[in-house]
């Protein structure tokens, strides 16, 4: 339900229904969404995410597969008017990636924005140098006069589990120096001794500051247009397998 | 029916891949034509939907056909649909056709 979710929120936004929206969740059971473009079997180890019980989604974004472990990450979405944002992609990521790059500050985290779409750690509570691993990938669309960006904070990811579910190639890191795929990804854990919660809280800070807001839920409306978007759509193999 | 594949790191940039089919005709001189292209990748292109008229666009021409053709054809596709393309460009597209056309 959750790319389905992103959806209807974008069209109540769209329709003037609903005003701007920054979600936080998980997803129960863990899953692997892939990037709009992406080829399904090109990309994921199909009959393993089947053994571990990992479900599959194509997503309305393009980008990367993502591992979206239940314990391991936070995912974010932001949807919003396009005129509230940056009418430049790149610029309109600078300005919601900063927030993650606030909130991983408020945990002791120093990242930064690496365009197109990723945020690197530099450095951790402690002080230490990671070089750059990658901590937030992100992704972005744009329909209807609203922007729709939605992203992962890796908090504890376990890396060969997601590499195993994941087919990475090596043409994707041959220009990235690094030869182990292990060495391209890092997460909170490893950084700073941050709870899943207060990780959680600090990116809530990065995402709201200087911003009014309330805590709200999905209207009837909302859900039932998320069922039916997940019933016609993102549940289907039309959808799923599509590339 | 022959399937040609071919894959590109865009330095700096997105993995781009092009899946090609190209077919014989026998009583048509210029014998061979791709007969369908499918991008994928982890690009980003906006709107998402224009990769469809972006992939039909080069459908059709002969595989030997110069470059210029295949991206005179992607750009007016390109242009038409309004797609904006992030992380790879129309040369890219092409320069990783062409070399899914190598099996020719």
């Amino acid at each position: 339900m959750n790319m389905a979710l992103d959806e209807a929120c974008s069209e109540a936004i769209a329709s003037g229904a609903a005003s701007a929206t920054i979600r936080f969740y998980q997803w129960q059971p863990s899953a692997v969404s892939i990037g709009y473009f992406q080829s399904l079997e090109d990309e994921i180890a199909v009959s393993r995410c089947v053994d571990a019980h990992v479900d599959i989604i194509r997503r309305c974004t393009g980008g990367g597969a993502v591992y979206h472990d239940f314990d391991g990450e936070i995912t974010y979405s932001v949807i919003a008017p396009e005129s509230l944002l940056p009418r430049g992609i790149t610029e309109s990521y600078h300005v919601i990636c900063g927030w993650i790059v606030d909130g991983l500050r408020e945990i002791g985290i120093e990242s930064e924005f690496k365009p197109i779409n990723d945020i690197i750690a530099m450095r951790g509570a402690d002080g230490l140098d990671f070089g750059g691993r990658k901590i937030s990938g992100n992704a972005q669309t744009r329909r209807g006069g609203v922007i729709l960006q939605h992203g992962t904070i890796l908090y504890d990811v376990d890396v060969k589990k997601m590499f195993s579910l994941l087919k990475v190639g090596q043409e994707k890191i041959a220009d990235k120096l690094i030869a182990a795929v292990e060495d391209r990804v890092t997460c909170v854990r490893k950084l700073c001794g941050a709870t899943k919660q207060e990780t959680y809280d600090g990116l809530l800070k990065g995402f709201t500051k200087g911003k009014e807001f309330e805590f709200g839920k999905w209207t009837p409306g909302e859900f039932s247009c998320a069922k039916r978007l997940a019933d016609e759509r993102y549940r289907t193999d039309g959808w799923n397998r599509m590339r | 029916m022959k399937n040609g594949t071919a894959t590109k790191k865009v330095v700096g940039g997105k993995l781009l891949r092009v899946k090609t089919q190209f077919e014989v005709y026998p009583d048509i001189q210029s014998s061979r034509m791709v007969e369908s292209v499918q991008l994928t990748g982890d690009f980003f292109l906006h709107p998402e939907d224009a990769v469809s008229a972006l992939e039909k666009s080069l459908v059709g021409l002969p595989v030997d056909a110069d470059r210029g053709v295949f991206l005179e054809r992607l750009n007016a596709a390109i242009q038409e649909s309004g797609a904006q393309l992030v992380g790879f460009s129309a040369d890219d597209i092409v320069d990783t056709l062409l070399e899914s056309l190598q099996n020719k």
